[in-house]
């Protein structure tokens, strides 16, 4: 008989308990990669070395949770939260943050310098040095000045990395405007909104509100610290009551006391009739207005057309109910909020939108008060200045003026890349990338590969093969998040603190980190830039911290440096906000002179043509955006995405569960699986981010499931720049 | 350890089904990947309801440390035993990965771990509540909205004594006379 040991077929297996798709990787703990590795050659066998505790913070999403790495014989063998009071993420680490382990220990890591030898995205590389790969970047940035002009370098990064700021200071220095950076696929018309109204993006008293209306931010999957903490009943306080507004049954319409799956692209109807039972039946806070608001009698005017019964026909929320929830709302206030979401945008009026979001929040009274929307905090940090070499020739942004608001530094992704496109008003020609996976994140994936099929030279910079460094000329490794000494970075908020990493281990094969290949491009782009990066990242942090040097103590000590521990309210009463009156702008002059809607003005989204369905896009809680669902422990989770679909049209489509479909935009067809689900409405589809994806790269995910991105028309707000995600229909046929 | 009971009590109502507890688990028990291996998991109930008038919960769970163990008793090798402390567990070098006991188990707490060749299982990661000074369980640590407690039942002021003596709880398939040590407040 076979020794049992050598059994090769798990029970749970053999007794098909689980339907999971099964993997054949068997990789345990990560010194086995790191075994594995060692016997290939890519690194040398690790020997036995440290055994230590390390703060930093996590790097696995934007919200940069407080971390301690248990580092075993040299090796990161645990990722724990910080177990000290952290104000902002309250001593908790997600499955994302658990699975940064296998970040570092990826067997499909970059490991060294690539230089593409094929065409394009087909996927031959060889290995280079440093010293040519370097060489190659900057001789084609030269070029491209020389045969275009500077500003026909594009420079796309992402958030989250605490050095996007060195990568933003070369191609300030190098010489382009044209930055392009995540707010336009995510919060740009929120901030747009939120800042026309109060004259600063708020955020949310989430853990001492009493009542809160949340439209769409799905706050148990789409995880933000502290909120989707906060947000869950405790006994000692927190909420009494969560109204979610959703197309789809999502995990917090399972944890919320009330869900309706409203009519997708009808928020607004819903929160200008509150604001309408609000005002006519006088629950707002009369004192409050008077003393902090502009605008209330322009408003009450306005208002009057949206009554709940017209609201419910646009939204599918029963009158009664809207009157109900205002009538509830109003008697909550001030602890009370309609959550403004953040990392979302969904149709073209978002910003009016979230301006309504605003106006209903101000009319209450819920402003700088426990419970309601709290002005951020930040805790100064030095600057580091420096002077970028002047060019005389250099055009504005290429995307000016396409958007009433863009911002200088980020850009706007659609707007964008149209003009370039186009050459419109002038070509665009090479691209340096860092860690920002355009293929996957800005809608139309087409054309994105359209963009970059123009370009005579692309770079990225990424700790994998993304799919945007899978078309790319120039793949440099970086070192990952728990590998580098970073920045300190204050991350603002009603309680602020500062955050910041250091290496757990050091980094693995040739990647280095991002400000090492920043210092070593201005060197070869001459010495007038080199100067600008002159400095070493200990200098660079005693900089920042030359202030308040107990922030260095603090950081090193146990991790994390803060001031308050409660948020301090009424800290802006009495005083002039950053708005054109100083006062909350409910009616908006600012807009009414840009010749823009100064109160909400709302319009029917459009209808869903017949046998189509609205394609809707989501968070959930195992992956971010489109940087982790090759991590092999969340892939245990979910190892592909699916199309969900609600019962009754699957009947109509005669289409079964777990079937292949073929789903079909106006700009893209992708084939995935289907899930048949009541959690939908039966006029909208939905499909998980982060799959679909094209490079090889990825081991796990590679011809898994479909795109996204590739299916999203690229339309966006005019007013923010923001792409509107929800405003694409879809054909769903048998694959 | 003497005098001690370990166990675990759970408030699922907190629970968002966001599967931290099933990653820090496997990163800290160096559990081998695949979706089949874990020694915690997280079950979404089937849906309640029809559409809109939909819910759904959703509980944690991992071996129940019972007092009356049926993994235990099955055991040919008496590989699996339980420790004065309540904690059941395995002793690899006995195990012949017969099986036996992932069968007895009648909550489907244990796996076969290919790299060890023996079964495996939740120990309320021992190393860590006994290392100087001591940590909580993976998922009870990592947890973000703090659905489960651990400590010590035989310590009047606990707070899984003060969370059992102030609220009413169930234990899962009671008539299976396992005496379990996950406690679900109800």
């Amino acid at each position: 008989m076979a020794n049992p040991k050598k059994q090769k077929m798990s029970r749970r297996k053999f007794l098909g308990i689980s339907s999971c798709a099964l993997t054949t990787a068997v990789v345990g703990s990560q010194v086995k990669v790191l075994k594995a590795l060692a016997k290939s050659g890519d690194i040398s066998e690790p020997v036995a070395a440290i055994t230590k505790d390390v703060y930093t913070s996590c790097g696995m999403c934007v919200n940069k949770c407080g971390v301690i790495a248990r580092v075993r014989d040299g090796v990161i063998h645990k990722l724990d939260p910080n177990p000290n009071f952290f104000p902002k993420s309250r001593g908790m680490l997600c499955a994302r943050g658990n699975a940064g382990t296998k970040v570092v220990y990826d067997p499909d890591r970059l490991k060294y310098p690539l230089i593409r030898v094929g065409e394009r995205g087909e996927g031959k590389w060889r290995r280079a040095s440093w010293e040519e790969a370097l060489d190659m970047v900057t001789n084609n940035m030269n070029q491209i000045a020389e045969k275009y002009n500077r500003a026909s370098m594009m420079f796309a990064s992402t958030e989250g990395t605490f050095s996007e700021h060195f990568f933003l200071q070369l191609a300030e220095c190098y010489g382009t405007p044209n930055t392009l950076r995540h707010p336009t696929l995510c919060l740009s018309s929120n901030i747009q909104g939120f800042s026309a109204t109060f004259g600063t993006n708020p955020t949310p008293d989430v853990k001492n509100a009493d009542y809160i209306i949340m439209s769409g931010a799905n706050r148990a999957e789409a995880l933000m610290t502290p909120d989707s903490i906060d947000m869950i009943k405790t006994d000692g306080g927190g909420r009494r009551k969560l109204v979610y507004l959703d197309p789809r049954f999502t995990k917090t319409a399972a944890k919320a006391d009330e869900w309706y799956p409203i009519k997708p692209g009808t928020d607004m109807a819903f929160i200008l009739a509150l604001i309408n039972v609000i005002i006519t039946e006088g629950l707002y806070d009369d004192d409050f207005i008077e003393e902090n608001t502009v605008g209330f009698e322009q408003l009450a005017q306005h208002i009057k057309q949206y009554s709940p019964g017209w609201a419910a026909t646009e939204c599918d929320i029963p009158a009664k109910d809207i009157r109900r929830i205002a009538h509830e709302f109003a008697n909550a206030a001030p602890s009370a909020v309609y959550y403004q979401g953040r990392r979302s945008s969904f149709f073209q009026n978002d910003t009016q939108m979230r301006r309504a979001m605003a106006i209903l929040n101000a009319i209450v009274g819920a402003w700088d008060t426990k419970g309601g929307l709290l002005p951020n905090k930040k805790i100064a940090l030095t600057k580091h200045d420096y002077l970028a070499p002047w060019y005389d020739d250099v055009p504005d942004r290429l995307d000016k003026g396409g958007v009433t608001y863009l911002s200088e530094k980020d850009g706007s992704w659609p707007v964008f890349r149209d003009r370039a496109l186009a050459a419109d008003p002038y070509p665009i020609k090479g691209m340096m990338v860092y860690k920002q996976n355009v293929l996957v994140s800005v809608p139309d994936r087409a054309k994105s590969l359209e963009l970059m099929k123009q370009m005579d030279f692309i770079c990225t910079i990424d700790i994998t093969m993304s799919d945007t460094a899978w078309y790319s000329d120039v793949v440099l490794p970086e070192a990952t998040y728990l590998e580098r000494l970073d920045p300190p970075e204050n991350l603002s908020g009603p309680v602020p603190v500062v955050a910041f990493r250091q290496p757990c281990v050091e980094a693995m094969f040739e990647s280095k980190t991002n400000f090492w290949i920043m210092q070593q491009l201005a060197k070869r782009l001459g010495p007038e830039i080199a100067e600008t990066f002159d400095f070493t990242m200990e200098e660079h942090i005693h900089h920042m911290l030359k202030k308040k040097p107990e922030i260095y103590d603090a950081l090193f000590g146990k991790g994390v440096y803060y001031e308050d521990t409660e948020p301090e309210y009424g800290r802006l009463k009495g005083k002039r906000l950053r708005t054109r009156s100083g006062k909350i702008e409910l009616y908006s002059e600012k807009y009414a002179k840009k010749g823009l809607d100064p109160l909400p003005v709302y319009k029917s989204p459009d209808k869903v043509p017949t046998n189509m369905y609205r394609l809707l896009v989501g968070r959930h809680a195992y992956f971010t955006h489109g940087t982790t669902a090759n991590n092999a422990l969340l892939h245990d989770l979910m190892p592909e995405n699916t199309l969900w679909l609600a019962p009754s049209e699957a009947r109509k489509l005669r289409l079964k569960n777990g079937q292949m479909v073929k789903v079909k935009s106006k700009v893209g067809e992708e084939k995935l699986k289907l899930e048949i689900t009541e959690k939908i409405r039966p006029d909208s589809v939905y499909m998980a981010h982060g799959f679909g994806v094209l490079s090889k790269g990825l081991s796990n995910i590679a011809g898994v499931g479909g795109s996204d991105a590739a299916l999203i028309e690229s339309k966006y707000c005019p007013i923010s720049g923001n792409c509107a995600m929800h405003e694409t229909f879809v054909q769903i046929t048998p694959a | 350890m003497k005098n001690k009971r370990f166990a675990i009590v759970l408030d699922t109502e907190r629970c968002i089904d966001c599967k931290a507890c099933t990653v820090a688990c496997k990163a800290e028990n160096d559990v081998p990947l695949g979706p089949n291996n874990y020694r915690n998991w997280v079950v979404a109930s089937k849906l309640r309801g029809k559409y809109p008038n939909l819910g759904q919960s959703y509980t944690p769970s991992q071996c129940q440390h019972c007092s009356n163990a049926p993994c235990e008793h099955v055991c040919p090798t008496r590989a699996t035993f339980t420790s004065s402390d309540g904690i059941v567990d395995v002793k690899e070098e006995k195990c012949i990965g017969c099986k036996y006991c992932q069968t007895a188990c009648p909550y489907n707490a244990r796996y076969y771990n290919e790299e060890t060749g023996a079964i495996d299982k939740c120990t309320f990661c021992a190393q860590r509540i006994y290392a100087v000074p001591p940590r909580l369980p993976a998922c009870v640590d990592t947890c973000p909205t703090k659905v489960r407690a651990f400590g010590d039942l035989n310590d009047p002021n606990s707070e899984v004594s003060l969370l059992l003596a102030r609220n009413p709880s169930k234990v899962l398939k009671p008539a299976m006379g396992t005496n379990p040590h996950l406690f679900y407040l109800d």
